[in-house]
């Protein structure tokens, strides 16, 4: 008899957590998106080179210029990697190859106007694919 | 267990290419005697870099050193010319009334004083009011002669401090003109920077400095199609992942009307 109410307070916690925990991935994931969205809008203006940052100064600013780029648009394949996988697990699935695949590709399409940005992304996103491969469950 | 060895081996693997990378990085801006022309759309020379137009946007910048005073170098070119930029940034009542800076020109690489036989100067006349003239030289025997054809192009223009100084040099691929030094596609030319402050030649110089262009040859260059097929290309991807964004928005909204319906 008193094994009964003890279930129904687990199943009661179980189930708030698990309600807790969808909350925040649902959150996460519409932050993350906004971010990512933010970035992908910074790195339109600078990778097309529609606004230059630090045009009339000598190398050192261009390395600035060049990291700003690349940074925005790490920043945006972060935020959109955090979001989508959040996404996934609201929906059950895993976060696949395929998927991150087309984004590295479509993060990697943002710098095809200089060279620099291209080799200085292609390091980051090894960096953060290295990272990711290390910290994922075995 | 093996696992976790794995995936550390490879990503340490993976750490050294990266480090070895950047080693490959750092070598290339070690000299700063010797600067490669870009190719790249012509400036206006009119001692004004215009911003919004991205001029100057694709020369190569170096800072050197005329002995103590410290300037910035703008090299690029394009199929007709050779650009260079110099500005110097002083206070202004260091600014001498007379002020120049030239470009002299060797026919070769060589920085021997006897094989500079061009020069290019804008002279300041008067730099308050930022008259000024542009002289072709051909120096022989350090004896600095009007050419009879002036060729090229010089401006200079002094605006809170800093002054900018422009030249454009013809790039003779098929060298007829005895009076100027060949400098051509492809090649390696010395140039003597020299700064002056009266407007005496040679006497008048007070600080210079070689470098060494090294001129994008025509082979080399970028064609227009090429960066038009890019920038197309960049705007194609931007659109996608556009459309992408806005699609994935849409599914998380969708996903949360999904998530309420399911609780009621």
């Amino acid at each position: 008899m008193p094994k009964i109410p003890k279930q129904t307070v687990k199943e009661v916690n179980s189930k708030e957590k698990y309600k807790a925990d969808e909350k925040f991935a649902y959150r996460s994931t519409i932050i993350s998106v906004i971010f990512g969205g933010i970035f992908l809008t910074v790195s339109l203006i600078l990778n097309t080179e529609f606004i230059t940052l630090f045009l009339n100064q000598n190398i050192i600013w261009n390395i600035v210029d060049v990291s700003i780029k690349t940074v925005v648009i790490l920043l945006f394949f972060l935020f959109m990697i955090t979001s989508i996988g959040n996404y996934k697990e609201l929906i059950g699935k895993p976060l696949t190859w395929k998927e991150l695949l087309l984004l590295i590709f479509l993060s990697l399409g943002q710098t095809l106007l200089n060279s620099l940005v291209f080799m200085f992304t292609l390091l980051g996103l090894i960096l953060i694919l290295i990272y990711l491969f290390i910290v994922q469950e075995t | 267990m093996k696992k976790t060895a794995y995936r550390i081996t490879v990503s340490l693997i993976l750490f050294n290419f990266i480090c070895i990378s950047f080693l490959i990085i750092s070598n290339g801006y070690s000299v700063s005697e010797e600067i490669e022309s870009k190719f790249g759309d012509a400036p206006i020379i009119d001692g004004v870099i215009d911003t919004l137009t991205n001029e100057w946007n694709q020369a190569n910048k170096i800072p050197v050193n005329l002995n103590d005073l410290p300037i910035e170098l703008w090299v690029m070119n394009d199929e007709k010319n050779l650009y260079l930029s110099v500005q110097l940034e002083l206070l202004p009542v260091a600014h001498n009334y007379t002020e120049f800076v030239g470009i002299m020109i060797s026919n070769s690489s060589s920085d021997n004083l006897e094989d500079f036989k061009d020069a290019r100067i804008v002279q300041f006349i008067n730099i308050s009011e930022n008259e000024f003239e542009y002289i072709d030289y051909s120096i022989n025997n350090s004896i600095f002669k009007n050419d009879a054809i002036n060729t090229g192009n010089g401006s200079a223009r002094l605006e809170d401090g800093s002054s900018t100084y422009e030249f454009s040099i013809p790039l003779n691929d098929n060298y007829s003109d005895h009076e100027d030094a060949s400098v051509e596609h492809g090649k390696s030319s010395a140039f003597m920077i020299v700064y002056g402050v009266s407007p005496y030649y040679p006497s008048g110089i007070r600080k210079s400095i070689t470098v060494l262009v090294n001129i994008a040859s025509l082979s080399t260059t970028t064609p227009l199609f090429i960066n038009s097929t890019l920038f197309i290309l960049v705007i194609i991807i931007f659109i996608i992942l556009g459309a992408f964004y806005g699609f994935y928005v849409y599914k998380i909204f969708t996903l949360k009307n999904k998530i309420e319906r399911i609780k009621h």
